[in-house]
């Protein structure tokens, strides 16, 4: 079971390397859409977090215990289960502190639905589906470690 | 008109749960429900499928342990024909055909014998991208091997009178003399009018299908979606022509699957605050529950 919100307090908190240093943090990520994807088929916008913006192609991604960039992704032959978290994990010195943080993440999709394939008048690189479904998750969330 | 009165099966789409599904209900607590209904059938999403597209034999054995345990029949497999699954140009027709056969095993093993084909559209009218016939014609063998029929979904604003559903899908069955494709009828197609709760989608339902369309279509239809939006408190849904349209399935012998499908205003707004989600919680289960009163009243069972 995951929480109704695409971006998920479980599981959010700072990463620490073999020396207990704080690397980053990272969250978790469920689409909100009512089917599963294709990783080839989904989009990754950036993430910001307090008015901080992280650049998508600096994130990693984890999926079923195995890492992977951006644009790995995209040929990525395997299916997004449908509500199953994926993990991203973003680099920042010191993490982030105790206490509420907003998280934001772009998120969209490429699907065969009723719409232009891959129009993408914004120039986002967020996918065809935002006409219908928007591509922006937002979560206040408290951080304790 | 055909002598013989149908007998429509009452079942439900598991669609309707799909906000609370993996969140507050597993897959057997939806089966639950649908029984408490007192449907008789069900459809499913592939992506509902336990680690689609290869569950594991013991996933598979619990899903036929559920279907046994409820009583409930599987109807039909909700899937998609997707060509654009990469970057860059469309994939051959002999990849989509792959694709396709891996559902149509699937659905196969699963007991489905009707498909919701979801073909690659280009435009609101839901106008099917050129080239479709290629890789759908090619997959009919394996649609008989298998035993499915795929179904285009004829879904608002999209209506019966629509040009491409004469003249490529129905042309398409003419020409090939297929019967492994055919048509979802979604009921929402007859809708008139506004729904409670649905306001800001600004539909105008100037062009709809009217009931006694639904009739030349029947022969080509083994599943259809009795779509609903809002069920009020007496069990009445208020913008579909129900009565009138399963009168005409019934008068003209059709013996299909019936699956209520919930698409209301708290699908839509569910993940927008923790008010609207135990909105959902509560709310998505009534509105199936009354509607399936509603389908049973009509049909009598």
């Amino acid at each position: 079971m995951v929480e109704y919100q695409s971006i998920q307090q479980r599981g959010f908190h700072n990463t620490y390397d073999s020396e207990g240093r704080i690397t980053g943090f990272e969250f978790k990520f469920v689409p909100k859409y009512y089917k599963g994807l294709w990783f080839t088929q989904c989009r990754f916008g950036n993430v910001k977090v307090d008015g901080e913006e992280f650049d998508r192609d600096t994130l990693v991604y984890e999926y079923d215990g195995l890492e992977y960039s951006r644009e790995e992704l995209f040929s990525l032959e395997k299916y997004w289960q449908f509500r199953s978290p994926l993990i991203v994990k973003i680099k920042k010195e010191g993490g982030l502190t105790k206490g509420y943080h907003d998280v934001f993440m772009d998120f969209g999709w490429v699907l065969n639905y009723n719409g232009a394939l891959e129009a993408e008048p914004d120039g986002s690189g967020l996918g065809n589906m935002a006409h219908m479904f928007g591509t922006a998750n937002q979560r206040r969330m408290l951080l304790c470690r | 008109m055909s002598a013989k009165k149908g007998h429509p099966k009452r079942g439900i789409s598991v669609y309707s749960y799909h906000n609370l599904l993996g969140r507050t209900m597993t897959l057997e607590d939806c089966f639950e429900e649908m029984y408490d209904t007192g449907a008789t059938c069900f459809e499913l999403l592939t992506s509902y499928i336990d680690n689609y597209p290869n569950p594991s034999p013991a996933w598979v054995d619990k899903y036929w342990r559920l279907c046994e345990k409820y009583n409930l029949e599987p109807a039909e497999l909700g899937h998609w024909a997707e060509n654009h699954l990469r970057r860059g140009p469309g994939m051959s027709d002999e990849e989509v055909v792959e694709e396709l056969k891996q559902d149509f095993r699937l659905a196969n093993l699963l007991g489905f014998k009707a498909l919701r084909t979801k073909i690659t559209c280009t435009n609101d009218l839901c106008d099917p991208e050129p080239g479709w016939q290629n890789y759908i014609e090619k997959a009919l063998p394996y649609a008989e091997k298998y035993d499915v029929v795929m179904q285009n979904e004829v879904h608002l604003p999209t209506t019966l009178h629509t040009p491409h559903i004469r003249d490529e899908y129905l042309d398409f069955i003419h020409r090939t003399g297929t019967s492994h494709f055919g048509f979802n009828i979604d009921f929402g197609t007859f809708q008139y009018r506004p729904s409670k709760g649905l306001e800001f989608m600004g539909l105008t339902f100037e062009d709809i299908t009217k009931p006694e369309e639904i009739v030349d279509f029947l022969p080509y239809s083994k599943a259809c979606h009795t779509k609903f939006t809002y069920m009020n408190e007496n069990f009445d849904e208020e913008t579909i022509p129900y009565k009138e349209v399963i009168k005409l399935m019934v008068d003209n012998g059709w013996d299909g699957w019936l699956l209520s499908e919930y698409e209301g205003g708290l699908r839509f707004h569910a993940e927008e605050s923790a008010e609207d989600f135990a909105a959902a919680i509560d709310g998505i289960p009534d509105q199936v529950r009354r509607h399936q009163i509603m389908m049973s009243n009509l049909l009598g069972y």
